[in-house]
């Protein structure tokens, strides 16, 4: 199918839990609610025609320096194997409730890239049989991809600047 | 009884936790798995990975386009071209170029090169874990072979950096097409060798067939990729799938396999290793003459000889070398095959030289929750072979 007959047939049947859609660049691309990902996913895979048995991946965005509601967002990437279609679905994520449910029980492949979410974005998936830190430490405080978290920082020994050191304590990554 | 007695009676299954790397030879960098044995059986096997986080997802944040491109080699460092080719192709969508045919061919030349060479690193560590020492030295002899075809088109032998965006970072010349020709033609006969090595060879059919078996529905569904899933019976190739720099332009096969275990995904990588030279064979035949990069200044940088003449040139390069490209607004993603599978970043771009967020989807990281679960029910021996034939590279695993 074509993108723009992905999305038809998306819509025709799910049209109240997606918010929008559009073709972007050539893909199909579908803006959904966090409250109906599961569902959705669940369709998506199932039904007979769209038939999306493979994920590709998760990922998140943190849309911060471009002021913008919700902050986060949670990108799933789906193929089908026999069909050979792709859908990109986009979920945002407010910065008060980042909760979202798994889908590791429709694909199981989605079990680290969740894990990732939760550990670099601090996410937190609903319903994830084992979240916990997967690439920092377990002991590691703060989410690296998100961007208030600072690229780079030095310890700053002396200064006569005290307002400077001030905020570089307020901005420092926690240490181990 | 003693305390040691105390805890032997208490505990309910006699297993054993056994901690395997991360400085294990056989775990193919920095791998840690702890597994839980039940006599020579393993029970569960738990992954542990992060011990190689360069942060590179982070970093990439705050480098320009051009930039990150050096980076994408250090990802999965066995195929440095094939994360060139899938981060240049993500910006070329955005900025909605097309490259001109030769750079699509060099850069496909460049692809399939690196993937012999994977291929065969691939090849030579996984034969020499379940104890083929011959083989090893064997496949490092033409891997080193393709290292100096890449450092003599690139100048360098393992972090090409070849592939750049709207092209590829020089035109090839005609001496390297001829060592490249060269190459293709003595490799076949190296192939062949190989087999006669391994292919009927009692001890290794022993070790691998029906060895960390894997369903074509598990592969799917645990998102395996690459020759993974094309040995579980998945015809999926993203080159046939989702034609990209040109691969609909040649004529080669998609090897799968029928069981899945690991007898299958070495057959199916070495056909792979025969597609690929095929198409090298066909690429360097119908190599057309042209540009080897786009001819927007934008992109990529003026030719130097025009420097000295024309004031526009100067003002591109200028602007190029100190700003750099600007990609428009949006978010994209584009999945290439790499040696391991599916190689894809995920782009969002806020509209300035720098990316906001560049997410590899890297095939070795999807590949570790399944390869765990092969582990579960087979020998401790047959952990290291299992690990061998999903062929982790840990560079794009911890990124």
């Amino acid at each position: 199918m074509t993108s723009e007959e992905i999305i038809e047939k998306v819509k025709a049947d799910q049209g109240e839990a997606i918010d929008s859609s559009e073709v972007n660049l050539g893909d199909a691309v579908i803006f959904i609610g966090k409250g109906s990902i599961h569902g959705v996913a669940e369709y998506l895979k199932k039904d007979p025609g769209l038939d999306f048995d493979y994920l590709s991946q998760i990922t998140g965005a943190d849309y911060l320096n471009e002021d913008r509601e919700p902050r986060f967002e949670v990108v799933y990437e789906l193929h089908a194997i026999e069909k050979n279609h792709s859908i990109r679905i986009r979920v945002g994520l407010d910065e008060e409730d980042p909760t979202i449910p798994t889908v590791s029980d429709l694909w199981k492949g989605a079990l680290y890239p969740e894990r990732e979410l939760f550990d670099m974005f601090g996410f937190n998936v609903e319903g994830h049989p084992n979240l916990s830190r997967l690439i920092m430490p377990e002991e590691w405080e703060g989410n690296p991809l998100r961007k208030d978290y600072p690229l780079t920082i030095e310890d700053v020994t002396f200064t006569h600047n005290r307002e400077f050191k001030q905020d570089l304590v307020k901005s420092k990554p926690p240490t181990r | 009884m003693t305390v040691t007695e105390q805890g032997l009676l208490e505990r309910e299954k006699d297993s054993m936790t056994l901690n395997m790397g991360p400085q294990h030879p056989s775990t193919h960098g920095v791998f840690r798995v702890v597994l839980e044995m039940d006599g020579e059986l393993v029970d569960s096997a738990e992954p542990h990975i992060g011990f190689l986080h360069t942060g590179i997802e982070k970093t990439s944040e705050a480098k320009r386009y051009v930039h990150v491109i050096p980076m994408t080699d250090r990802l999965d460092y066995l195929s440095p071209p094939g994360n060139n080719l899938a981060f240049c192709l993500t910006v070329e969508k955005l900025l909605q170029t097309n490259v001109p045919e030769r750079a699509n061919y060099l850069r496909v030349i460049m692809c399939e090169l690196a993937r012999m060479a994977s291929h065969l690193v691939w090849l030579a560590t996984h034969a020499l874990d379940i104890g083929a020492m011959t083989v090893f030295l064997y496949c490092w002899r033409e891997r080193e072979m393709i290292l100096d075809l890449n450092e003599e088109i690139s100048g360098v032998r393992m972090m090409t950096s070849y592939i750049r965006l709207g092209g590829v970072a020089q035109d090839s010349t005609p001496g390297w097409l001829q060592s490249v020709r060269k190459f293709i033609e003595y490799f076949p006969a190296k192939i062949d060798e190989y087999e006669r090595l391994l292919t009927r060879n009692p001890i290794w059919m022993d070790r691998t067939q029906n060895i960390g078996v894997m369903s074509r529905e598990e592969a799917i569904n645990w998102s395996m990729s690459g020759p993974i899933l094309r040995a579980s019976g998945v015809k999926w190739d993203l080159r046939k799938q989702r034609p990209y720099s040109g691969y609909e332009n040649f004529e080669f096969e998609v090897p799968t396999g029928k069981n899945g275990d690991i007898y299958d995904r070495y057959l199916v990588r070495v056909a792979e290793l025969r597609e690929s030279r095929e198409i090298v064979k066909q690429a360097l035949k119908k190599l057309p003459e042209g540009p080897y990069k786009v001819d927007d200044n934008k992109i990529s940088l003026p030719n130097r000889k025009t420097l000295k003449s024309s004031m526009e040139a100067l003002i591109h390069h200028f602007k190029l070398v100190s700003e750099g490209v600007s990609v428009p607004k949006g978010e994209t993603y584009v999945p290439v095959e790499g040696p391991r599978g599916e190689v894809g970043f995920y782009i969002v771009s806020d509209g300035s030289n720098v990316p906001s967020r560049v997410k590899l989807r890297a095939p070795s990281f999807m590949a570790i929750p399944g390869m765990c679960k092969m582990m579960e029910g087979c020998f401790i021996a047959d952990v290291v072979g299992i690990i061998g034939s999903i062929d982790i590279v840990m560079g794009e695993v911890d990124r």
